[in-house]
């Protein structure tokens, strides 16, 4: 005969579980996680390069490079001589708390205090996954339109801080900077915007200031 | 195509709740996703085809139900659902807002024998 189980029960329940661990060992040994989520393209790596340019003599910064295929975003931050695990998802469109946990075992945690997730480039799957860190960084460039909070809430409503990237194209694009603003301002009122352009360095300063200010109160 | 990934999560925990109540057949499997979390039901659908393969739930029907997104104004204490994601308040206009429903990622049961 025909019975119903009631379940209720969290599908992601596996990867909560195990995001709650990583965030209670970064905790533990003061390493503040950063969950970097963008679109491909729109300049996660570059960002990476400049910060790991400007707070690498301070900070002691670490970085999961998420990629489908490839190690070429590790490439790139190779000659900043910080610790870099790469995670290839073989596929995958996004990285889980599992894939973090593992990769956590390959740092010595204790000669770290930041630690950049860079996401596999989507702007969907990502969000979905609580990965145990400090904050989302949501960053999104001029090129790929005004509209993407609003298409996207359900990242930039969770974002801790967004990063408009590519601010020197502003001039050949259709990107509306006021109502990408009026957008974010509804759908996450208070969260801290820098406009930057990371291949030119404009408004990066800001950005820094306040990254390396989080170190302190996250 | 975070929904490969969440159809492989609810697999498991199909075929282990299963094996607990000592079904040896799975008919049906009821869930709830939040208007947020953006599953494509179509795509949903054939994953979980995928994932419950060779499983005491091969031939079972998948029942998904949208929760719509619900908001709460914390300025009024209006619920209401918006016209657009994320809207201000329907009544005092306000920002000062919560997520009430829309971000569920539920298996409510299964059913079988």
């Amino acid at each position: 005969m025909t019975m119903e189980i009631r379940i209720m029960k969290n599908i992601l329940d596996r990867n909560q579980n195990k995001a709650d661990e990583v965030r209670s060992l970064l905790a533990e040994k003061n390493v503040k996680m950063v969950n970097v989520i963008s679109s491909p393209g729109a300049g996660k790596t570059t960002l990476l390069e400049r910060t790991c340019e400007a707070l690498g003599g301070k900070i002691r910064i670490g970085v999961i490079e998420g990629d489908v295929t490839t190690d070429r975003d590790a490439q790139r931050l190779k000659k900043y001589d910080i610790p870099i695990v790469v995670i290839n998802t073989e596929g995958g469109c996004h990285l889980d708390s599992h894939s973090i946990s593992k990769a956590l075992g390959m740092f010595d945690l204790d000669t770290l205090d930041l630690l950049f997730v860079e996401n596999v480039g989507n702007l969907i799957c990502p969000s979905e996954f609580d990965l145990g860190e400090a904050f989302k960084l949501a960053v999104v460039s001029t090129a790929e339109g005004d509209d993407k909070p609003a298409k996207y809430p359900r990242l930039f409503s969770e974002a801790g801080a967004v990063i408009l990237n590519k601010t020197d194209l502003l001039p050949y694009t259709n990107f509306n900077t006021e109502a990408f603003k009026a957008d974010l301002a509804v759908i996450n009122p208070d969260v801290p915007l820098f406009n930057i352009s990371a291949t030119r360095g404009d408004g990066l300063q800001a950005w820094l200031d306040w990254m390396e200010k989080q170190l302190n109160s996250l | 195509m975070h929904e490969i990934k969440i159809a492989e999560e609810l697999s498991v925990i199909v075929v282990d709740k299963a094996r607990e109540a000592g079904l040896s057949v799975v008919e049906r499997v009821n869930v709830s996703f939040g208007q947020l979390v953006q599953i494509v039901p179509d795509i949903f659908e054939f994953a979980f085809r995928e994932a419950v393969r060779d499983t005491v739930a091969a031939e079972a029907a998948l029942n998904i139900e949208i929760i719509p997104l619900e908001m709460r104004c914390l300025s009024c204490g209006a619920d209401y659902n918006p016209v657009e994601n994320y809207p201000s308040c329907r009544t005092c206009g306000a920002l000062d807002i919560t997520v009430v429903h829309g971000k569920e990622l539920f298996i409510k049961s299964i059913e079988g024998e």
